[in-house]
């Protein structure tokens, strides 16, 4: 968005069904977790291929299904998160045609279920997520394909990769640019704003906090961006996140006329000890929805809806 | 719906040959990670129970009713559903003692995230994804039959 670009963004409060998945199937299913989401408020949500029901190919009685609930609940499809799938047999890595095709796989049902994101899990070769060489020339192979489904891919910037992380700059942004496109982009996880470990994370050493992303640097990605995961590890009492400079960053994305979908993606403590113990996976069937109801209504006090 | 750990109680128990003698015993798995995945990429280690090891490749994995060896399912192009329990069937003369058993399934996958890529390309390790999730699943469980 251009600084000349005055008017206000609007984005859409929404959640992402990963949020759920230590339940999903094992004590919630899918109508329960429609049913969770339109508690809170929320209007639009995050899939996961993982989630659709004989995925690749779901039923026509299961797309019905889903478009009841969709209905029932009034939530709009946001983003499908999907893996760009490179390695899918033994010896060595596939060729770009054989990549395009699993992608037009995952176009074709993201069109079918009404997203119009795609977080697009490219293969990385380290923590920081470096990309594998040569994802360039399979994604712009890829880019008709997107058009014609109207789809847009999107890179995920997760902590610990930043808005400054090499990468990101000197191979994804230069691919747009180079290329012109507009269907390819970044999810920016506001993970990627944390400062420090979240209540109950201190003793999960999986992050560090000494090189994070600034709020002001997402304002030239904007352009680029249609959804991203609002990140949280954990929501206190006063429904407050004090970990990632929330009102800070949802203020830059405002003012500079934003209006794309921010989804709740819970990935905190509970989370990751959920299997433990009997002991653990209770507390993760009551905290889960709890803490994701008490991000929407932290949300719902910056946003104004 | 599944029970919360990955190797599940429900459905463990000894099965019968053709002739009605005891030829083994078989229980149900869920990896716990928070999607599915194609089989072409899963990794299947071996069983262990009460600490004797069965080999990999003399268990067979069922899914939707058909039964696989390890090999197979490398070239198996197939999406395992979420939550979607396969049943590991362990070949073993007279099966199980009725009784608690610590049952280990050493299970691993291949996925593009956030580490380096798979190492043994023929699949004869556990894939790539160990330094998040590990590869050791166990449960103690109770067998009655």
């Amino acid at each position: 968005m251009s600084e000349k670009a005055a008017t206000k963004g609007h984005p859409s409060r929404g959640i992402s069904l990963y949020s759920y998945q230590s339940l999903l199937g094992k004590t919630m299913t899918l109508d329960d977790a429609f049913e969770e989401m339109y508690d809170t408020g929320a209007t639009c949500f995050e899939f996961l291929t993982s989630y659709i029901e004989g995925y690749p190919n779901p039923s026509p009685k299961w797309v019905d299904h889903y478009w009841m609930l969709c209905e029932k609940y009034h939530l709009q499809p946001a983003e499908l998160g999907h893996w760009c799938e490179s390695h899918l047999h033994r010896g060595p890595k596939m060729s770009d045609e054989e990549i395009v095709e699993e992608l037009k796989q995952d176009f074709r049902v993201a069109n079918l279920l009404g997203f119009k994101t795609l977080r697009t899990k490219i293969t990385c070769t380290n923590e920081i997520c470096d990309p594998e060489p040569g994802w360039q020339s399979y994604i712009e192979k890829a880019l008709p394909y997107a058009e014609k489904y109207d789809v847009r891919m999107q890179n995920e910037v997760h902590l610990p990769t930043t808005l400054h992380t090499p990468h990101i700059r000197e191979e994804y942004l230069d691919f747009i640019r180079r290329t012109g496109t507009d269907r390819f982009g970044f999810n920016i996880d506001f993970g990627t704003f944390q400062t420090r470990a979240a209540k109950g994370m201190e003793d999960m050493p999986m992050f560090h906090f000494d090189d994070v992303s600034k709020p002001e640097e997402i304002v030239e990605f904007l352009p680029y961006c249609w959804t991203c995961h609002t990140k949280f590890t954990n929501m206190d009492e006063n429904f407050e996140e004090t970990t990632i400079p929330y009102r800070e960053v949802i203020k830059l994305m405002i003012d500079h006329g934003w209006s794309g979908y921010l989804l709740s993606e819970y990935e905190g403590a509970l989370r990751f000890k959920a299997e433990n113990s009997v002991e653990d996976f209770a507390n993760a069937m009551e905290g889960i929805p709890d803490q994701v109801r008490r991000h929407q209504i932290m949300m719902k006090n910056i946003l104004g809806y | 719906m599944v029970e919360f750990q990955a190797v599940q109680q429900r459905g463990f128990h000894n099965y019968y040959d053709e002739n009605g003698n005891i030829a083994g015993f078989e229980f149900k798995f869920v990896p716990r990670y928070y999607k599915g995945l194609w089989f072409t990429q899963c990794r299947f280690g071996n069983v262990e129970v009460d600490g004797e090891v069965y080999d990999r490749d003399c268990i067979s994995i069922i899914y939707d009713g058909i039964a696989y060896s390890r090999e197979e399912l490398f070239d198996l192009k197939r999406y395992w559903q979420f939550r979607t329990p396969i049943v590991v069937r362990v070949p073993k003369k007279g099966g199980l003692s009725v009784g608690y058993h610590d049952v280990v399934m050493n299970f691993g996958w291949v996925l593009n995230y956030n580490g380096a890529l798979e190492k043994e390309k023929d699949g004869s390790g556990l894939g790539n994804m160990a330094h998040m999730f590990g590869t050791k699943n166990e449960r103690r469980m109770l067998l009655c039959r």
